[in-house]
């Protein structure tokens, strides 16, 4: 079978209205992870009991396959009476699986913050969520921008998992197309672009935003 | 002296401090009257910058008392933040946070511990930055100053929270030589304006010129104490000696 152009650009459309599905999807599931992630490094660094069984949480997170946790809290957490939909299975098991690589980023971000800058906070009176908020989150931002951006892009590119829960993402649709008219090539090529378009322009912007936030730092 | 318990700034009583096996300080005993300044000098490693940093709680320790503008030092977080409420620190690196400009380094304690508006903060930023003598500076970031203004910043942001003590940690020790005049001039303006003060400090002509005591430590423990013209001219102990010698040749 030959590659048919004109039938891969008529496979755009369909593919394109699913953009809106996965771009939620990720952008839900980035927010999702750096929240979750962050809260688990703080926690993490804060030691004591807790401390260690963040600890042990991050390294089983991170050991766990992504389609385990999907699997889990849609056909598992069902059984304890909790019924989620699979939107929502979707962006909570990619914003656990996730979290735990964050956590780690963030880790290197704040473990390059000299500690200086912590004891200056505290010398000022600053209590510990101020401290947090103010004085070391942004600056760990900076350490970390292109890292993070990088697992941006990766859980961009685990959208197509939530295919195992019918959630209409753009590779589902494009599957869909293929299994109606037996042209593998051409929705899934017109996928690949998309999602090849979505992760340069992700990595970009994760450019240019480290650059106006170092910008201060360096001139 | 007129010691009475009311004109002390700072009374430290039999402090102990121990990190591990190894004895930082030793039964350390000092008394700083209200507008005193006091420097603090000695080998490295003889625990100058652990003893002021047990005084705004940075450091803990095991033994002893700290009593600060009255009222006696607890292990526990509503003390610390007293301490941190009464004292200043400025630190030899400055420690100025690199992603806020100069005006918001001295705003954003008066805004999240003082909580004070916006505009209040900055007009007393601005009023520090003045008395540092760098204003001009205010929209600009940390990494666009020399050194030496810089550690003005540093000592502005500290003035900004009206500390009743200030804490200098070495706060020349990372500079170049031409900077350390201005900083220095600072923190003898702020001597003459009666406020009170312990450095530790290795820069001898200041401390002849502003301090009314020295103190010398070594090895965790104060070995000598006494008013600059004494100690620099006749020093007691062999190691203060031998420590203004290498100093002074």
């Amino acid at each position: 079978m030959e590659f048919d152009p004109s039938f891969a650009l008529s496979t755009v459309p369909t593919i394109l209205s699913a953009i809106g599905m996965t771009l939620l999807v990720a952008a839900c599931s980035c927010l999702g992870a750096a929240v979750i992630g962050f809260c688990l490094e703080i926690t993490r660094r804060s030691g004591g009991v807790q401390g260690l069984a963040v600890r042990f949480l991050i390294d089983f997170i991170r050991a766990t396959p992504v389609l385990v946790w999907l699997y889990c809290l849609y056909f598992i957490l069902p059984y304890y009476g909790i019924r989620l939909d699979a939107l929502t299975v979707g962006i909570a098991g990619l914003s656990i699986y996730f979290s735990g690589y964050l956590a780690e980023v963030f880790k290197a971000g704040i473990d390059a913050i000299a500690e200086g800058q912590q004891e200056a906070a505290k010398a000022l009176g600053l209590g510990r969520l101020d401290r947090i908020i103010f004085v070391i989150a942004p600056q760990m931002l900076r350490n970390i921008a292109a890292p993070m951006g990088n697992y941006f892009v990766s859980i961009l590119k685990a959208t197509p998992y939530l295919a195992v829960l019918a959630v209409p993402e753009m590779l589902g649709q494009a599957f869909d197309i293929a299994s109606e008219t037996y042209r593998y090539a051409e929705p899934l090529m017109v996928a690949g672009i998309i999602f090849l378009s979505l992760a340069l322009g992700i990595s970009q912007g994760i450019k240019w935003l480290e650059r106006r936030l170092l910008a201060p730092m360096s001139r | 002296m007129h010691d009475t318990a009311h004109d002390l700034a700072v009374q430290i009583t039999a402090l102990q401090k121990w990190y591990g096996a190894f004895h930082v300080l030793k039964d350390i005993s000092l008394s700083v009257s209200r507008g005193a300044r006091i420097v603090i000098c000695g080998p490295s490693g003889s625990g100058k910058s652990t003893l002021i940093r047990c005084l705004n709680g940075l450091e803990n320790y095991q033994q002893g008392t700290v009593i600060l503008g009255g009222t006696r030092l607890g292990d526990n977080a509503r003390d610390t933040s007293l301490a941190r409420r009464q004292t200043g620190m400025v630190f030899q690196n400055f420690n100025l946070f690199p992603h806020l400009t100069v005006l918001s380094n001295c705003t954003l304690a008066l805004r999240r511990v003082g909580g004070m508006a916006r505009g209040e903060a900055e007009s007393l930023a601005l009023h520090h930055l003045e008395r540092v003598r760098i204003p001009e500076q205010a929209y600009k970031y940390p990494a666009q100053l020399s050194g030496g203004q810089q550690q003005r910043v540093a000592i502005a942001r500290a003035l900004c929270m009206n500390p009743r003590l200030m804490l200098f940690d070495e706060p020349t020790s990372a500079l170049d030589p031409e900077m350390i005049k201005e900083v220095l001039e600072v923190m003898t303006g702020l001597a003459h304006d009666g406020m009170t003060m312990i450095c530790v400090t290795h820069e001898m002509g200041f401390a002849r010129e502003v301090a009314d005591e020295v103190v010398f430590m070594d090895q965790g423990s104060i070995v000598e104490q006494a008013a600059p013209a004494t100690f620099f001219s006749t020093p007691n102990h062999p190691r203060a000696r031998s420590f203004l010698n290498t100093l002074l040749h």
